[in-house]
């Protein structure tokens, strides 16, 4: 639409008025910038959960304390051996196994930390299963293990729980126990998941007389009717724990709805963050609109001239709605790297202090995307200033001082 | 010469033209009843005390105003029914304006600004370069077409706007006081030029209240209350 001349006109324009140029375009880029940060971590998680979701663990029911999440710490919560037992034998369930949960004193050459002891049982290992976590080293627990131990992923990593690194075959004591290091499970990616521990569950029953109960159990469960199977198991458990329906003090969920609620979540968190960076760079539109307009005030005398010598009216358009695009797009340009750089920077802290999960994703996309959503906000924003310099009157104009 | 020839030869035709404003109850007659040919090759002055009407006429003739009554004739073409951009074309390709305040956009070189009214006509780059250098070392600016406006004097700056004007090789080139901002000495060279560029074919225009650059023009058109009060013509 406009030519050589009339961008270096334009281009001119904005670099004699520098502070005003720049303040527009740190109005937009810092709205970009958020925009950037937060979808890159959102779609890093949608990636996490994503993979997730791709384990083969559509099967697989999860029955836990309505109170609390996966951990399971609610300790006023539990299913008993016989509970469990009573959902094995529902119609449709393959095979169900609960975990114990206790807090535990972990001590390795006289450093102690404080973490979660956890349990599962080796001849049906669903807990581990279902979310698809292995060994990095050494093995899983085998039936009739004793005082053999399965250690967080972060234990192996000098500095990072104990000053000294543990191996395979290390001697570590837990609550009074003494244990062998059997192996290391893979890294999950937060610093808590990766400090636990695991024994088997007949260990854990030997070490705690007291009544255990369940913290959590995993069914697996006929896939062709797991709905239903999923209902009669409330139903069941309703009868045994002698609750009124709509009372329960458990829930019982498919791994898919699980997965489905943390994406639904994430929906709401990503999407109300990018909401305020929304606004923000709709309050920057107008502040561009601004700048635009007193720019097109400042030159109707330019204008004038320029109509005289033989622009039309849409070439005065064009020359104002390049100025407002242009701005857009160099604020995109800079939001965008610094996002990136920010983002990569986050990720490299959190990843650090173990959060290993919680990683930005870079789509070629989301640079592109950002940089047309910001040059398409300056050029709207540039719409009614260059409408207007483009309607001004000749004569008028000329005779502006 | 042949009637037909006669009408081809003609650049502008005012007919009758009336430009009236409308403020409330009042009218004010800043045109009222102009008849205006200017033929091929013409030096004419529109000479007028302020408030004769004579910038009205400049703003009429160049396109840049349109008349409330009467018609417009440019190169044979009535530009009442123009629309907007035609309008705009017609006065980029047939017109060259020169001001009294110069009117160079200040964030563009000496060279640019003369390129400017090309680049708006769609004519190439190399072509509009090429113009813009000979143009301008014709009004003698050739070494300073990479200053900015503000770099040069105010006869400099008038003699690039000499160049613009022409950046489109138009009919017609309206001056609107050429010389009010000007010494005695430089303006006397501004006009140098103006009859410079008549002499080699050039339509030019002045609308001035200077009898003495008006004196150098063909013919006087004198104007006063928005009307024609007399026309004198110069003795070859």
């Amino acid at each position: 639409m406009i030519s050589t001349e009339a961008v270096k006109y334009s281009l001119r324009n904005l670099k004699q008025r520098k502070a005003r140029s720049f303040f527009t375009l740190l109005s937009i880029f810092m709205g970009i910038t958020t925009i950037f940060i937060f979808i890159s971590f959102g779609l890093g998680l949608y990636a996490y959960i994503g993979e997730l979701s791709g384990s083969s663990s559509a099967d697989k029911v999860l029955i836990m304390s309505k109170g609390s999440g996966l951990a399971g710490l609610d300790t006023a919560f539990g299913l008993t051996k016989d509970e469990v037992k009573a959902v094995e034998n529902v119609p449709g369930v393959f095979e169900a196994t609960g975990s114990y949960f206790k807090a535990a004193e972990v001590e390795y050459r006289d450093e102690q930390i404080y973490t979660l002891i956890g349990s599962y049982d080796p001849k049906v290992p669903l807990v581990m299963e279902i979310f698809g976590i292995q060994q990095s080293e050494g093995r899983m627990l085998k039936p009739g293990d004793e005082k053999h131990i399965l250690v967080g992923y972060n234990y192996q990593v000098k500095d990072k729980i104990f000053p000294d690194a543990l191996d395979v075959n290390s001697k570590i004591n837990v609550n009074d126990v003494d244990f062998k290091v059997v192996g290391f499970l893979e890294e999950i990616g937060n610093p808590q998941d990766d400090a636990q521990v695991f024994v088997t569950n007949d260990f854990m029953e030997e070490m705690y007389d007291e009544n255990l109960s369940y913290n959590w159990v995993v069914a697996k469960v006929d896939l062709k009717n797991i709905d239903e199977v999923k209902e009669k198991i409330e139903k069941t458990l309703r009868k045994e724990r002698d609750l009124e329906e709509g009372k329960e003090d458990f829930f019982v969920q498919t791994f898919d709805e699980m997965i489905e609620g943390y994406s639904s979540a994430l929906d709401i968190v990503i999407g109300f963050v990018v909401l305020i960076a929304l606004i923000s760079v709709l309050v920057s539109a107008v502040n561009t609109a601004n700048t635009m307009i007193t720019s097109v005030i400042e030159r109707i005398k330019e204008i004038g001239v320029i109509k005289s010598i033989g622009a039309k009216n849409k070439t005065i358009l064009g020359i104002f709605l390049f100025e407002s695009s242009f701005l857009g797009f160099v604020a995109g340009v800079i939001g965008v790297l610094l996002g990136w750089g920010l983002s990569a920077l986050g990720g490299a802290i959190l990843n650090n202090v173990g959060y290993g999960f919680l990683q930005p994703s870079f789509s070629p996309w989301l640079f592109v995307g950002c940089i047309a959503f910001a040059t398409i906000t300056g050029a709207i924003s540039g719409v009614f200033p260059a409408y207007k310099a483009s309607k001004i009157n000749p004569v008028d104009a000329l005779r502006y001082e | 010469m042949k009637k037909e020839d006669k009408h081809k030869s003609e650049v502008i035709n005012l007919n009758a033209v009336k430009k009236y404003y409308y403020m409330g109850d009042n009218v004010v007659k800043a045109v009222d009843g102009i008849n205006l040919r200017v033929k091929k090759g013409d030096f004419i002055a529109v000479m007028g005390p302020s408030g004769s009407g004579k910038s009205t006429v400049m703003n009429l003739i160049g396109n840049l105003d349109v008349p409330t009554h009467g018609d417009i004739y440019l190169g044979g073409e009535n530009t009442s029914y123009f629309s907007e951009s035609d309008l705009a074309e017609l006065r980029g390709k047939r017109v060259g304006f020169i001001f009294q305040q110069f009117n160079l956009i200040p964030n563009l070189t000496v060279k640019e600004n003369v390129m400017l009214p090309m680049d708006f006509q769609g004519v190439s780059k190399q072509e509009r370069e090429e113009i813009a250098r000979e143009l301008l070392s014709k009004v003698g600016l050739g070494d300073r077409i990479d200053f900015y406006p503000n770099q040069l004097s105010g006869g400099q700056q008038q003699r690039v706007a000499i160049a613009r004007s022409l950046a489109n090789d138009p009919d017609v080139i309206l001056a609107d006081e050429p010389t009010g901002n000007l010494d005695t000495k430089t303006g006397e060279k501004v006009i140098s030029f103006l009859k410079a560029l008549n002499k080699e074919g050039k339509t030019v225009i002045i609308v001035t209240h200077d009898l003495y650059v008006a004196k150098h023009a063909k013919v006087i058109y004198w104007l006063k209350d928005g009307k024609v009060e007399k026309k004198t013509r110069k003795r070859k």
